[in-house]
């Protein structure tokens, strides 16, 4: 109690307040983790994805070898998940 | 079960008058994959030559062009043949001889011929309308437009009248969609008459050539189109009485005369001197002594046939699966990927368990589970080849899973179901679905990471044992202590981390005492086997050691199983959510003529939500299953690269002898 005081007198802030900033905080965070290895994602897929196809065209036998290279860097985004999933629950 | 269908390298030789029985009787029994001869071979084979087709082999394959040119003609489809039975071989030949000839003459002259005559009609006077029609606007003769010396006609679309600056004769029509202008004009305005007309954005049409009122002209040629179209339907109805008189009998001469070129054209594959003729291959190794004692059979003994040890053989054996009927459909899967060679493990079977687990995993809901079931069998109409099958066999079973996850996790379209989730919750606090506990997110994720562990960790195991099969002498004893060395340093690492943190679901080593640099015993053990395995790694190959932290992405990234699953059920709540509680629950308290608009909507964005839900759910367990497989398993034992097994022979049809 002692403690809530001080930091309102502090920080203007009461302890709700503070709980709620930082749900907040960790939202952004979640969000970010989720969104910025989605971007890493894209633009690593994105030269492979093209080079994939084009390989493909010319030879229909590597499809499965063009998918598995095409969502290698996919798992970034699976840890960027993961870590959002960690930081929200 | 685990591997390929065992395979015996037989070896025949025989005198060339033998060669067209053998050649029947390989083909006959469709289980001979053979190894063709070339004349780059090497010393072994000084002297042989590539055999020569059959005598009537050319004749076979210019009867198998009319015959296929009569399908197409007439529209046959092999796909969906109406069950017709199958005609002994003698009389198909019978009548090839006899009624082809005829038949051909009858479809050249009464159908084909006179068929691309009057489509190219058909196509002159369907043009010849589209042009003409725009001219209805106007009220002149169509004779009035050309002829002149001393006059530009322009006649087309515009958006709008327009004023010509310039001496003019003008029709206007603004009732006919694209509005319709014709401007006749001395030719010397020419030029500045086309730039007004251009730059009110005017687009010309061809004018026709054709006298009288173009009204009539309309009315003559669509008669004529009438009538072609008239003769048309009437060789269709010709075709069709020759199609169902001898649909069969063409289907049946097609495999027939098939089945003669590609027999006669088999000594291609054979090495053959001036007398006598060589054929190797491969055989499923059951079938061997039946099918010698055959040949023996069909040329009186006059041939020699001989299985030849599999070490004096320098290629690898074709490979055909060999797996319990349910396995077959996920074939596919390694298809895609690549054929496993004979030598290693065939790891479909465990694929067709594990694949539709990891896809129930990640679905896990007893209504899209449901939905794929009713796809599995909705779209068997639709997807008739073999491929097609295995594939709605594969999603059968993935939904099968799915539903079984579903009970398991209490899941109904986001919803949950009378019970508690039996397995660890994945509800999420959101709208009024909030749950007295959130979903276990660290349960999940550690479950998702034994899984990871004990599938890359048996994928490990494959290793050693392709590597104690395939390789010899040092590197095979090198190469299988890497595999084991991987091994240690995944559960080294695991250890250690055990040792140091109590986590759920795993093994608590936190509690004996520290003993050096922090570590316990326990920790110590761990740290033993890391360093142990890294050893073991770097003494078959240094630069591997780059490699190690992929053991921690590579089972980290199993956590796939649950994260892609929680989207999925985040996306379905909130979905559930808009659509439910905020759009249609509020409304249904007091009934306005509003809130019925607002249900409507909210049907919609239900629907449309959940559809996108499934989609998503098909894409991401699917593509996230199989690659676990290919990117995350696979590495660490299959290489793939094995020779698809292809016995001489066909499957019949429509033919018997």
């Amino acid at each position: 109690m002692v403690e809530a005081i001080a930091v309102e007198t502090v920080a203007g802030m009461t302890p709700e307040m503070i709980a709620a900033t930082q749900m907040g905080l960790k939202a952004v965070g979640a969000g970010l983790a989720v969104g910025l290895t989605g971007v890493g994602c894209g633009i690593a897929e994105m030269g492979i994805g093209s080079a994939a196809v084009g390989a493909v065209a010319e030879n229909k036998d590597i499809f499965g070898l063009a998918l598995l290279f095409t969502v290698i860097p996919e798992t970034i985004v699976i840890f960027g998940l993961v870590v959002a999933l960690l930081l929200l629950f | 079960m685990l591997r390929a269908k065992p395979m015996t390298r037989l070896f025949m030789a025989g005198l060339k008058e033998q060669m067209a029985p053998v050649i029947h009787e390989i083909y006959r029994h469709h289980l001979f994959h053979i190894h063709s001869f070339s004349e780059a071979r090497g010393e072994d084979y000084e002297g042989f030559r590539m055999g020569m087709p059959l005598p009537g082999a050319g004749e076979a394959a210019t009867q198998l062009v009319t015959v296929r040119g009569l399908l197409s003609a007439l529209g046959i489809s092999r796909e969906t043949p109406e069950s017709f039975g199958r005609r002994p071989v003698t009389e198909v030949r019978a009548w090839l001889e006899k009624q082809l000839p005829l038949i051909r003459n009858e479809v050249e002259n009464e159908v084909s011929k006179k068929r691309v005559l009057l489509e190219t009609d058909r196509k002159k006077y369907e043009d010849l309308l589209r042009e003409i029609q725009p001219f209805e606007a106007a009220p002149l003769d169509m004779d009035l437009y050309q002829g002149y010396e001393h006059l530009s006609v322009f006649a087309g679309h515009i958006p709008r009248d327009v004023e010509i600056p310039a001496p003019h004769e003008k029709f206007f029509n603004d009732t006919v969609p694209g509005r319709f202008i014709v401007v006749f004009t001395p030719k010397e305005y020419h030029l500045k008459v086309e730039r007004t007309l251009l730059d009110s954005h005017f687009r010309a049409v061809p004018i026709p050539a054709g006298e009288g009122s173009p009204k009539e002209l309309y009315k003559a040629y669509d008669a004529r189109l009438a009538e072609i179209r008239r003769e048309l339907a009437s060789i269709e109805e010709k075709a069709e009485k020759i199609r169902k008189a001898h649909a069969h009998w063409l289907l049946a001469s097609e495999e027939l005369l098939m089945a003669d070129v590609e027999q006669k054209e088999i000594p291609l594959q054979f090495a053959t001197t001036e007398q006598a003729f060589i054929a190797e291959g491969w055989i499923p190794a059951p079938e061997a002594g039946s099918f010698v004692s055959a040949l023996q059979k069909a040329t009186g003994g006059k041939i020699f046939v001989t299985e030849v040890p599999m070490d004096e053989v320098p290629e690898q054996p074709p490979v055909e699966y060999d797996n319990p009927s349910f396995a077959r459909p996920s074939e596919l899967f390694m298809d895609v990927y690549s054929r496993p060679k004979y030598t290693e493990i065939d790891p479909t079977i465990l694929l067709s368990i594990v694949f539709p687990l990891f896809f129930g995993l990640i679905v896990g809901d007893v209504g899209y589970g449901l939905i794929f079931l009713a796809m599995s069998y909705g779209l068997r109409r639709y997807l008739t080849g073999p491929e097609g099958r295995m594939l709605l066999t594969n999603l059968r079973n993935a939904g099968i899973a799915t539903v079984a996850f579903g009970i398991l996790f209490s899941e109904f379209f986001g919803y949950r179901l009378p019970w508690g989730p039996i397995l660890f919750s994945r509800h999420l606090n959101i709208g009024g679905e909030a749950a007295a506990h959130g979903p276990l997110i660290p349960e999940l994720m550690i479950l998702s990471i034994w899984i990871g562990v004990l599938h890359i960790t048996l994928g490990r195991i494959f290793g050693i044992i392709n590597h104690a099969q395939q390789d010899h002498g040092r590197h095979r004893t090198l190469a299988m202590l890497a595999n084991a060395g991987w091994i240690c340093v995944m559960w080294g690492i695991l250890i250690l981390i055990w040792s140091q943190f109590a986590l759920p679901l795993m093994p608590d080593l936190t509690g004996f005492p520290p003993v050096i640099l922090g570590l316990n015993l326990a920790g110590i053990l761990g740290a033993a086997a890391l360093v142990g395995g890294v050893i073991l790694i770097a003494r078959d190959s240094v630069l591997e050691i780059v490699e190690i932290p992929t053991i921690i992405s590579h089972v980290l990234s199993y956590t796939r199983l649950v994260a892609v699953g929680l989207s999925s059920v985040a996306i379905a709540m909130v979905v559930n959510f808009i659509a439910i509680e905020t759009l249609i629950e509020p409304q249904l308290e007091n009934l306005t003529a509003v809130g019925i608009i607002i249900i409507i909507m909210g049907v919609l964005v239900f629907l449309i939500g959940q559809l996108l839900n499934i989609a998503l759910g098909l894409l991401g367990g699917g593509l996230h299953s199989i690659r676990l497989h290919y990117v995350e398993w696979f590495t660490k034992f299959y290489k793939g690269g094995g020779e698809k097994y292809t016995p001489l022979g066909m499957i019949r049809r429509f033919t018997e002898d």
